[in-house]
């Protein structure tokens, strides 16, 4: 049985962290308590990071949104910080889970499970996101982008602690789309996030159709029409990059025309202006 | 509501909107299910399960779980080599040299808490030997498909009712045959044959099967359960382990959904065999989501091919089905959903040539048990899209195609039953459901235009259903209503109410029978097998019918004995006594009146003489006149009533994703009286949308290997507020049942059929898909949309 | 085993306990406390019956650890029974027939409390939207929106 741990400071946390023995740091817990429950994982030690100053609140600098490390799903959805372009997280936190499990979990727990499918991926990386971290040595920022490496696998090493993500502040447009079984609380079949910014750089993030989420932003600057006439090369590239599996939840080729059809959604959306298809 | 009501205006309480009584307990979270009780001493259970769908047990090493601090009891093969089962015992109750699904209880830990059985599960070493897996139902009937019970010929089973065949995989074979089905496929202008297929799926009660078993000294035993038949479940016990009945106690507490998953026996005898090897300590077992779902019973699959003959002006002469039930590895309650399946194969229709052929057959699956509809939601999908598939041949309207077949009074059903004007009215039910979503009309060319151009296709369809409670011959209800000191009364019954509804039937039939306020009818909300009066068990439907009329003879038996001793205390004859409102009199004399509560106990004189004593009415039912079906022509009395209903449903198929919403639903029920509506509509409503759960969602996936992919909710998804379908409306047709009470027979689980089969057809008038197989996922409506599509380019081309 | 020292307020009692270190809020409440209203039906977050609301928020008990309610404010199903009287929502359950075998209520009714705190006149897609993740196997649901509609109806 692991140990319950609850530093206040970030001292009394990594002092707390035992020679040799595994810590896993605990926000949300919704999906760390299920793999406890169910054996998958065994750590010695978890570590209750809620109570750190550094991981609170929802907040706007000057250039930023910053979400830290212990704020829900729940709290991100009412923040009136988390407006403009950076609404498509709200968009998807109001798909993932249900709104129970939402008061709990949080934007960043989700993106450290490094699930292929994880709900919180495809809108963070569309914005942008700068993960914070802290460890014993010392700290360093990680652009999501180059987060995630596998399935369930991220570049953190042990004991290094997630304390905030920044979005880069924007007045652009986010839609995500998700393809899940039923109406009600599923995994995601298929997530696609699309931004399109006030620059015009265009960028698009996929869901559950690779071992990691896979974000697209090699399209550059492209304007309404612009997006209009691309659409087929953006929607080729978009289905050229994912890679999906079949399995229980749904075929290879469903995974792939959603991806299409979500793609088109989009772009359709952002090059009319007008609502996104859902 | 509509003219399909009788005038129910003679009635006090029956029909009349009374609020279930079990409201406060269950609304503030005081209501007592088995998890919420513990007991002194009580010890906890965990399960060492099978990871493999078929092997053999080489070796079980338990030493090191034994030794492991605050183990009580360690139990495998060896100590629970004995065979439960209720008709056909071929389990047993941990498996022994092999395990035939993933899943199966191999060893069983008691211990002081949770974590310690837990841990000593984790501590037992279990050496098999992987066999060959059967894991498909066609492939076990065939000639040499390996043999998962070659002991078949061996096991207990009700004899003259289910016909295994040794020597092969099939637990039971139900036949029925009438007419000539040869010389009624000569008449036919037009035949088409179909096969249709359903994976198996999950009952998922809210509440697992918790259970806990007291062994104690001197073989006494005490059982709480989880449970739908506290005496069928005594009456098991009693004859696998030579128990003496009157030894065994089974309490049933609150009970957290069942939906058939919970009738007969399931964990009792092991949690049992856990007390007793721990000295008799109690030992509670509450298995976890996981466990429901590959440990515990599963509603079986369904492989069904129907052959259909029809006349050119679209009348069915004969029709040929074969049935093949995937029962799982064990068919203990199978064998008599395939008996019962055979009795409806061909649906509420009048076929004068038939052949059923129904198959209950062992697979490396998880095993199947009774689930709300005892085998008819599969079977309807199979006759209900035939029908509609029959109709597009015959180029006819499907709806008037039914109606031309349908059973009217005179005809007979296909085990010979005769259908009268008080059978029930199939018919009334479809036209009502359709006319309630206008399912018939068809759409204009401006609602096409429209859908053509959202992507989004529209279609309607409508479908019939029946089913009969499927129980033995001899299956029987009894009753008390025993007086109160202050004259009210209180009712027993061992029927057991997980929310359907049935304590506040009964309670309303007595008020009714008895003339008294319904305030003043009390029931006792659990059953102690000791206690209570016998019933067989809760299910099929039965227990308004037969439960009602225990509860109903009950009632005139202590009103005989209200006469009896109102006559004394009135000085009158008994046949001038009368009764109303708690107060007994003299009919010519109604102002003098002597208050129930005078006479309860006995009625006392005013110099002290007392007469009489407590008033107990006990009342009976048994089906009546239901016989075992012949061997080899099925022909027999099978149903005690046939409660018929039909589903209309107009939906919305998305081309780009294959989404299916259901824009509105009507659900018809001939209820043949509605006892309380509002009680009527929840089961309507709530089996409405399990069936759609069943629709769209619901199915257990095993992989090649046999073992289940669909383990807990994560992958098995029911319905949520979310997945309602956008309108739903419930209506009822009131053809009276002679011997209901008051006329009324169940409805509880036919909701639930035919739901699969009216949305499958459609889809089909939605879209020209035709599906044979479940469920109707976005992705599998999709995928064919895609098939569809490029057949018509090939067409083209 | 180990256990830590909890000191949290249930149901507007306080108490000091030792608990397990990885006991679940929901073990606790039903082993601890005695409080068997809470329900466990999946031990997953994924069925709601063990819904109670901690400091103001509808939560899973079954994925909350107990020691991570240190300080907090938990109310559960027992608390809407007081002074002798079912709550709005309790009465309304009844009236609407907004449950069968009861095993999901307790949760439908704290998760349903929630949302009317958080808004009191819901409409009938707010209620799907805040109750979707409770299960109930036995209605069809739409008595149980009936019933939560009634009480936010009434509140007006």
């Amino acid at each position: 049985m692991p140990a319950y741990l609850h530093p206040t400071t970030l001292a009394e946390a990594f002092e707390s962290l035992g020679e040799g023995t595994e810590t896993r740091y605990l926000a949300g817990g919704t999906d760390l308590i299920v793999q406890l429950r169910d054996g998958f994982i065994a750590p010695d030690a978890l570590m209750d990071v809620k109570a750190l100053p550094e991981l609170q609140g929802i907040k706007t600098t000057e250039e930023a949104l910053e979400i830290g490390a212990a704020a829900s799903c729940g709290q991100l959805l009412a923040s009136e910080h988390v407006g403009y372009g950076c609404t498509v997280l709200k968009q998807a936190a109001s798909t993932l889970a249900n709104s129970l499990l939402r008061n709990r979990a949080t934007l960043i727990g989700n993106l450290c499970n490094a699930s292929p499918g994880a709900d919180m991926a495809p809108a963070s990386l569309v914005l942008q996101g700068v993960l914070t971290t802290v460890s014993p040595g010392g700290g360093r920022t990680i652009e999501l982008r180059d987060f995630f490496t596998g399935v369930k696998k991220h570049v953190l090493e042990p004991n290094e602690l997630v304390t905030k993500i920044s979005f880069p502040l924007t007045k652009g447009r986010g839609i995500y789309l998700k393809k899940r079984r039923i109406h009600g609380h599923d995994l995601a079949q298929v997530g696609v996030a699309g931004f399109h910014d006030t620059d015009g750089s265009f960028r698009l993030a996929l869901g559950a159709v690779a071992t990691t989420p896979l974000l697209l932003d090699d399209f550059g600057r492209l304007s309404t029409t612009e997006l209009a006439s691309q659409r087929e090369e953006i929607v080729a590239e978009a289905v050229g990059a994912a890679k999906p599996i079949s399995d229980i939840r749904a075929s290879k080729e469903y995974r792939l025309a959603m991806v299409r059809l979500f793609t088109e959604r989009i772009v359709d959306a952002f090059a009319n202006e007008t609502e996104v298809q859902r | 509501m509509s003219e399909y009501h009788a005038d129910s205006q003679e009635f006090r309480y029956i029909g009349k909107p009374v609020k279930r009584n079990d409201g406060p307990e269950k609304v503030s979270g005081t209501a007592q299910y088995a998890g919420d009780i513990v007991l002194s001493g009580m010890l906890h259970a965990r399960l060492l399960t099978s990871p493999y769908a078929h092997a053999r047990i080489l070796s079980i090493d338990t030493c090191a779980a034994e030794a492991l601090p605050g183990v009580r009891a360690v139990i495998t093969g060896e100590h629970g080599s004995v065979k439960v089962g209720i008709y056909m015992q071929d389990k047993s109750v941990i498996a022994t040299d092999t395990v035939r699904y993933q899943g199966e209880i191999v060893a069983a830990v008691a211990a002081d808490t949770v974590e310690i059985a837990r841990e000593a599960v984790s501590l037992i070493k279990v050496d098999y030997e992987p066999l060959e897996v059967l894991n498909d139902v066609r492939k076990a009937v065939e000639p040499d498909a390996m043999l998962l019970h070659p002991h078949l010929g061996t096991y207990a089973h009700s004899v003259g009712v289910f016909f295994p065949e040794p020597g092969s995989n099939i637990a039971n074979h139900t036949r029925i045959r009438r007419g000539n089905l040869e010389e009624g496929f000569k008449q036919a202008d037009l035949i088409l044959e179909n096969s249709f297929e359903q994976n198996q799926v999950l009952h998922v009660p809210l509440e697992t099967h918790v259970t806990l078993v007291q062994w104690g000294v001197d073989d006494q035993i005490k059982i709480w359960s989880s449970g739908q038949s506290p005496f069928s479940v005594r009456d098991l016990f009693s004859i696998a382990f030579g128990i003496p009945r009157a030894n065994i106690e089974v309490n049933i507490p609150f009970v957290g959904g069942g939906f058939g998953g919970k009738a007969g026996i399931h964990l009792e005898p092991l949690v049992a065999l856990l007390s007793k090897a721990a000295g008799g300590r109690p030992v509670k077992l509450e298995p976890t989501r996981e466990e429901e779902c590959q440990t515990l019973p599963c509603r079986q699959g369904q492989v069904a091919r129907i052959k259909t003959g029809c006349t050119r002006d679209g009348k069915i002469v004969a029709e040929q089905v074969e049935i093949l039930w995937d029962a799982g590895a064990y068919a203990d309650y199978g064998v008599n959903i395939g008996r019962a399946s055979a009795t409806s194969a061909c649906g509420p229709y009048h076929i004068p040539n038939i052949c059923v052929d129904a198959k209950t057959v062992y697979t490396n699956h998880l095993y199947g048990t009774a689930y709300r509809g005892f085998g008819h939601p599969e079977v309807f999908f199979a006759v209900e899209r035939q029908r509609d598939l029959m109709a597009r041949e015959l180029g006819m309207d499907p709806t008037e195609f039914r109606l031309k077949n349908l059973l009217y009074p005179g005809d007979e059903t296909i085990t010979g039953e005769l259908i009268t004007e008080n059978t029930g009215s199939p018919d009334k039910c479809l036209k009502r459901a359709i006319e309630l979503i206008d399912a018939q009309t068809p759409y204009t060319e401006a609602e096409k235009e429209q859908m053509a151009a959202t992507g989004k296709l529209r279609g309607k369809a409508a479908a019939v259903l029946q089913k009969a409670p499927a129980m033995p011959t001899w299956s029987a209800s009894s009753a008390l209503v025993q007086m109160n000191e202050d004259g009210s009364v209180r009712i027993s019954v061992s029927g057991v109410d997980y929310g359907q509804g049935t304590y506040t039937i009964l309670r309303q039939i007595a008020a009714e029978r008895l003339k008294m306020p319904i305030e003043d009818v009390y029931i006792n909300k659990s059953v102690i097998t000791p206690l209570s009066p016998y019933d067989w068990q809760t299910v099929a439907s039965r227990m308004t019918s037969i439960c009602g009329m225990a509860v109903m003879e009950a009632c005139d038996d202590l009103i005989k004995q209200i006469r009896e001793i109102g006559a004394i205390a009135l000085r009158a004859a008994a046949h001038e006594v009368e009764f109303d409102n708690a107060e007994v009199y003299v009919r010519q004399n109604p102002q003098y009146r002597i208050a129930f509560g005078k006479i309860a106990m006995g009625y006392i004189y005013e110099n002290g003489n007392a007469v009489g004593g407590p008033l107990i009415g006990r009342g009976k039912a048994i089906a009546q006149g239901l016989s075992n079906l012949d061997e080899h022509t099925g022909q027999g009395k099978a149903a005690l009533d046939w409660t018929y209903g039909a589903h209309a449903v107009e939906i919305e198929v998305e081309l780009a994703t294959g989404d299916i919403e259901v824009l509105q639903m009507a659900t018809v029920i001939d209820a043949g009286r509605v006892m309380n509506e509002q009680l009527l509509h929840g089961q309507i409503v709530g089996g409405a949308l399990q069936g759609l759960g069943c629709t769209f969602s619901e199915v257990l996936l095993h992989d090649d290997q046999g073992r289940l992919l669909t383990r807990n909710f994560t992958d098995y998804k029911i319905p949520t507020f979310k997945d309602m379908p956008r309108k739903m409306y419930t209506d009822v047709v009131e053809t009276p049942q002679l011997d209901g009470p008051y006329g009324a027979r169940g409805a509880g689980e036919h909701p639930l059929i035919s739901v699969t089969s009216t949305v499958a057809n459609a889809l089909a008038n939605a879209t020209g898909l035709e599906f044979y197989d479940l469920p109707l996922s976005a992705w599998r409506v999709w995928t064919k949309l895609q098939e569809q599509q490029q057949k018509q380019q090939e067409v083209q081309e | 085993m180990t256990t830590k020292s909890l000191h949290l307020t249930v149901n507007g009692e306080v108490y000091d306990a030792f608990v397990s270190e990885n006991a679940t809020l929901l073990t606790f409440l039903r082993d601890v406390l005695g409080l068997t209203g809470t329900k466990e039906g999946c031990g997953a977050g994924e069925c709601g019956a063990c819904t109670v609301i901690l400091n103001g928020l509808p939560v899973n008990s079954c994925m909350v650890l107990a020691l991570e309610c240190e300080g907090a404010e938990v109310r559960t199903i027992e608390s809407e029974y007081q002074n002798g009287e079912l709550s709005n929502l309790q009465q309304a359950f009844i009236e609407y027939n907004a449950f069968q075998c009861g095993f999901c209520t307790p949760g439908m009714i704290m998760s349903a409390r929630a949302l009317l705190e958080a808004n009191p006149h819901p409409s009938r897609d707010d209620i799907r939207e805040a109750m979707e993740g409770n299960l109930c196997r036995c209605t069809g649901y739409d008595s149980i929106i009936a019933a939560i509609e009634s009480v936010g109806v009434s509140a007006s």
